[in-house]
């Protein structure tokens, strides 16, 4: 905005004799933030490429924790529910946040209508997994209503079969996101200028036609944050299956981050953990990546 | 915009009965949780109870994880997190904007690429770091990796903040004599409050969620953040009966839905800028 404060001529730039001072008053923060993310960040790489139990010193051992994911059942099971994770948490919540924010846009009492939505977002993941643990126990709430309701699924024990498990937590997040979600598209709605929608509706565009020709695009950029959002949460999903059934029964309801949690924190094998905790990373920047240059392209085209 | 009655019923219709649908595991919750532990019955979960037993369910979990010690640590890492964490970016945006650091932009890169990678990269090196140092289940501990953590998010909105703040004002404090910190302390960090809070509300809220690093970095009753102590609550209930669990549940959650329903709009921008 202030040009000439936020570019000033090269050669006034330190006069007022500030220049040592702004290293101090930058040294907090970037010491706090080296020694606490940045060092552990480093070390976890290293470790990936040792075999570490905490008391002995790291041997290393380059990619022998790597070729082990090969033929770890666990780790095949724990990348496949990451992937159940992914997909249900970036389609469902969205779609029904998307639904939720056409729906209350603009209305008397929106407000109002949208609270039941939010209220499940100021849960923390813990929460969460208590709240649904407790709805998905065996012959609980769920299967009383799925009775009630005559639907398939009555007699089915949600926690303890798989891939039944790993479903009904999808669904319980949905339940807490999709209010977030409403929230953001209605930001975007709010944004959309009036001109374009004003002469789509001279025109005679209305509902379905409206949505699909003139809002939809509209709303293109803010569709891509909401999903690059949840796709990158998703890949990290660790709190709600914690507590809902710690991995199990066995470790068919584990994902990257419970995988990794246990092997590290209950097997202490520091090394393993490390290079489950490294795939995560790479897999997340590597899908942020993707995504975003295919969101990009996708643009380039609508131009 | 005219809308026919039609629509305008078929709109706040769907919205409503939606709605409903979402408030079945809040009705759950509360009435299950204010259920007496004795009269809690897997075929009645759906019928509330007569008699009103939630403080009596709350102090079993007191007891038997200690949850009022849980809750004062708690408090006191959400708050001493941000609030150190909001000085020291409100400093790191100040030398970055307002005095000019040499190569400033890539400062600010180095402080907010803290924030790109998962959590978990970071839990086992600060785990034997923590018990090397002594800094395991230890509340220090705990606030260190709080304020670390919230670091990026407040320097990147200070950084944001202070660049549209007319930089005369720098200039004439600077020739009236002030010294830089004064100048920090008496305009710019009082200046940047509005901003600061906002900022502050969602790291509160951030840190009062959080159970991986008390997971990871915590193990006593007195020292471990509250969602950790839920989470141990709940591990194999823990002896613990259903409402007991719910009843902990619903009041652990209480701070931050009272903290989200008063600061909606600002989480939704908190969100977009920069997710944590």
């Amino acid at each position: 905005m202030t040009a000439t404060a936020s570019t000033p001529a090269k050669g006034r730039k330190r006069s007022l004799g500030t220049g040592w001072s702004a290293l101090g008053f930058i040294s907090p923060a970037v010491l706090v933030v080296a020694a606490l993310l940045y060092a552990p960040f480093l070390y976890t790489v290293f470790y990936s490429f040792t075999d570490y139990d905490g008391l002995t010193s790291p041997k290393w051992v380059a990619l022998d924790n790597f070729k082990k994911f090969l033929d770890d059942p666990a780790l095949t099971t724990s990348i496949r529910n990451t992937l159940f994770w992914v997909v249900g948490t970036t389609i469902v919540p969205v779609a029904i946040g998307l639904l939720i924010a056409l729906l209350s846009f603009g209305i008397k009492g929106g407000t109002l209508l949208r609270l039941p939505f939010m209220l499940p977002y100021a849960l923390s993941g813990a929460g969460l997994g208590v709240i649904w643990g407790f709805i998905l126990q065996s012959d609980g709430a769920a299967n009383d209503l799925l009775r009630f309701l005559h639907l398939p699924g009555a007699d089915i024990s949600f926690l303890q079969q798989a891939p039944y498990n790993t479903i009904a937590m999808i669904v319980a997040m949905t339940w807490q996101q999709s209010g977030v979600n409403a929230l953001l598209f209605l930001v975007g709605l709010q944004s959309i200028p009036t001109p374009p929608l004003e002469a789509a509706r001279i025109d005679g565009a209305s509902g379905w036609r409206m949505f699909r020709h003139i809002t939809w695009p509209l709303l293109a950029p803010l569709t891509t944050v909401v999903v690059g959002l949840s796709l990158v949460a998703s890949l990290k999903t660790f709190d709600i299956v914690w507590v809902t059934t710690q991995g199990g029964p066995g470790r068919s309801s584990e994902t990257l981050a419970v995988t990794m949690y246990r092997d590290a924190f209950v097997s202490s094998d520091y090394g393993y953990g490390s290079a489950v905790a490294l795939v995560l990373t790479l897999v997340t920047g590597a899908v942020t990546i993707a995504y975003l240059r295919f969101q990009i392209r996708g643009q380039e085209k609508l131009r | 915009m005219k809308e026919s009655r039609l629509g305008w019923l078929a709109r706040r219709g769907t919205l409503a009965v939606l709605g409903l649908v979402w408030l079945i595991p809040v009705y759950l919750l509360l009435v299950n949780a204010i259920k007496p532990t004795a009269s809690y019955d897997t075929d009645k979960i759906w019928v509330p109870d007569k008699s009103f037993g939630l403080f009596t369910n709350l102090r079993e979990a007191w007891t038997s994880v200690g949850l009022g010690e849980s809750i004062a640590s708690t408090a006191l890492y959400s708050v001493t997190g941000p609030a150190l964490a909001v000085v020291i970016g409100a400093m790191a945006g100040y030398a970055i904007v307002v005095l000019r650091l040499r190569a400033g932009f890539w400062w600010f890169l180095l402080l907010f690429g803290g924030t790109v990678f998962p959590t978990q990269m970071l839990l086992i090196p600060l785990f034997l770091g923590y018990s090397w140092a002594d800094l395991y289940d230890r509340r220090f501990g705990l606030v260190l990796v709080y304020t670390a953590v919230s670091i990026p998010l407040a320097a990147f909105v200070m950084r944001n903040f202070f660049t549209g703040v007319a930089y005369e004002m720098f200039e004439a404090a600077r020739v009236e004599g002030a010294s830089t910190w004064h100048i920090f302390r008496k305009i710019y960090f009082p200046l940047a409050l509005p901003a600061l809070g906002a900022v502050f509300i969602l790291e509160f809220a951030f840190i009062w969620n959080d159970l991986l690093f008390g997971l990871t970095l915590s193990q006593s009753d007195p020292v471990r953040p509250v969602m950790t102590a839920l989470s141990a609550l709940s591990s194999a209930y823990a002896g613990s009966s259903v409402p007991v669990l719910l009843a902990a549940g619903l009041v652990m959650s209480l701070p931050t839905v009272a903290v989200f329903l008063a600061a909606q709009r600002m989480f939704a921008r908190g969100l977009a800028l920069g997710q944590f």
